[in-house]
């Protein structure tokens, strides 16, 4: 018996599209040798069970272990590789990914797995009743969150909170690596979006509630990675001043226009005819 | 992760079938058995995967040891009935041509 999501799964992984893709999944990485391999493998088995075309795109932020190699080894046809020379913080490697994204719909998902990729399609579904963003959130009702410590529970409770209050943002996840877009959305918000440290996701959240685009929570389930780069002392600090930071951008007018350019997007692969055969397209930067 | 443990006394073997995600948070109850099983002299041990939907790399160690461990006795870690994404997963590592699949 043909199982037909491997097939899907083989099928994405030798041939590069020839259509625009309806899905970009952007995973950003800065040192993730010891997980990004199976998050890739995760994620491509979901992603393409779901039988429409996608692309994968590995937003590397100046790693210096074998990440970028790891995935450069690969050779999967339809995974973007953006190499970064220098850390530049997580927000500058989602921006870069978002922007670089060909998907109608597009996906932001920590290198952990934390929230799992079959979470996808609860987080579509509010895309496809209209919103523009969807926010995974542990907070939310329904969301089942595992091994989460008590301190990073009560730096997230403490500062959500704050959040609710100052900015009038009515999300009380603010910081879960799990977020959807439409494609008008991601462009809009990630050009103008300036702070390229955690606190990226708040800012981009508060440019969402001022261009009035419509943002919706989704519960989800979470596990608490092991090796988590977070520091919750260093992001809380970190989180506060930039609650500060998006209050004075937004009073000095940076926000009103693009901060960022759109890049060019990668070209799709020409369709293969009788003569061509089509070769495995590396991924490449 | 939920572990079910089948034994086989004839051919003095056991299963053990996993449910859930095989994360850095399972790996001490996953040893805890699969050690239990070889200091009681059982050395050919099935893992069952098709309940599985994540691996992470400290799953995959674990299982790798698991492995030498069993052939060291004599025995193997066999991986059976994989899920899709437990199949691809061992394939990008290239550790499928390391375990045993049945």
């Amino acid at each position: 018996m043909t199982d037909i999501p491997l097939e899907n799964y083989r099928q994405w992984a030798s041939t590069p599209l020839t259509t625009r893709p309806i899905y970009s999944v952007v995973i950003p990485a800065y040192n993730e040798e010891w997980r990004i391999v199976p998050t890739i493998g995760a994620i491509a088995t979901h992603m393409s069970s779901l039988g429409e075309p996608w692309e994968m795109i590995i937003a590397d932020d100046g790693s210096t272990d074998s990440t970028v190699e790891l995935v450069q080894e690969l050779e999967l046809a339809n995974v973007q590789l953006l190499i970064a020379e220098q850390n530049g913080g997580k927000g500058s490697a989602v921006r870069r990914g978002m922007l670089r994204a060909r998907g109608d719909i597009v996906l932001f998902a920590d290198a952990d797995q934390s929230t799992p990729i079959e979470q996808f399609t609860a987080l579509k579904s509010l895309i496809d009743e209209g919103f523009d963003v969807v926010v995974g959130s542990r907070s939310a009702e329904g969301s089942d969150v595992a091994n989460k410590s008590f301190l990073r529970q009560v730096f997230s409770r403490g500062l959500n909170l704050l959040v609710r209050v100052v900015f009038r943002i009515p999300v009380a996840d603010t910081q879960c690596g799990f977020k959807m877009f439409t494609a008008e959305a991601s462009e809009t918000l990630f050009q103008r979006q300036v702070i390229d440290e955690f606190s990226f996701d708040l800012e981009v959240l508060y440019l969402a509630k001022k261009l009035g685009m419509k943002t919706a929570e989704c519960p989800v389930e979470w596990f608490d990675a092991p090796g988590s780069k977070v520091d919750p002392f260093k992001v809380a600090i970190e989180f506060l001043q930039n609650l500060a930071v998006i209050r004075w951008n937004d009073v000095r007018g940076l926000y009103k226009s693009a901060n960022h350019e759109l890049p060019a997007k990668a070209p799709l692969a020409a369709e293969p005819t009788e003569k061509t055969k089509t070769s495995t397209a590396p991924t490449g930067s | 992760m939920q572990i079910e443990h089948l034994h086989d006394a004839p051919s003095n073997s056991s299963t053990l079938m996993l449910n859930g995600r095989f994360d850095a948070h399972e790996t001490d109850a996953f040893r805890a058995t699969f050690d239990g099983l070889n200091d009681d002299g059982i050395h050919h041990i099935t893992v069952g995967l098709g309940d599985v939907e994540f691996l992470d790399s400290t799953a995959l160690a674990e299982l790798v040891r698991g492995m030498k461990r069993c052939r060291e006795n004599g025995g193997d870690l066999v991986l059976s009935s994989l899920s899709d994404p437990v199949r691809v997963i061992l394939e990008l590592t290239r550790l499928d041509a390391a375990f045993t699949i049945n």
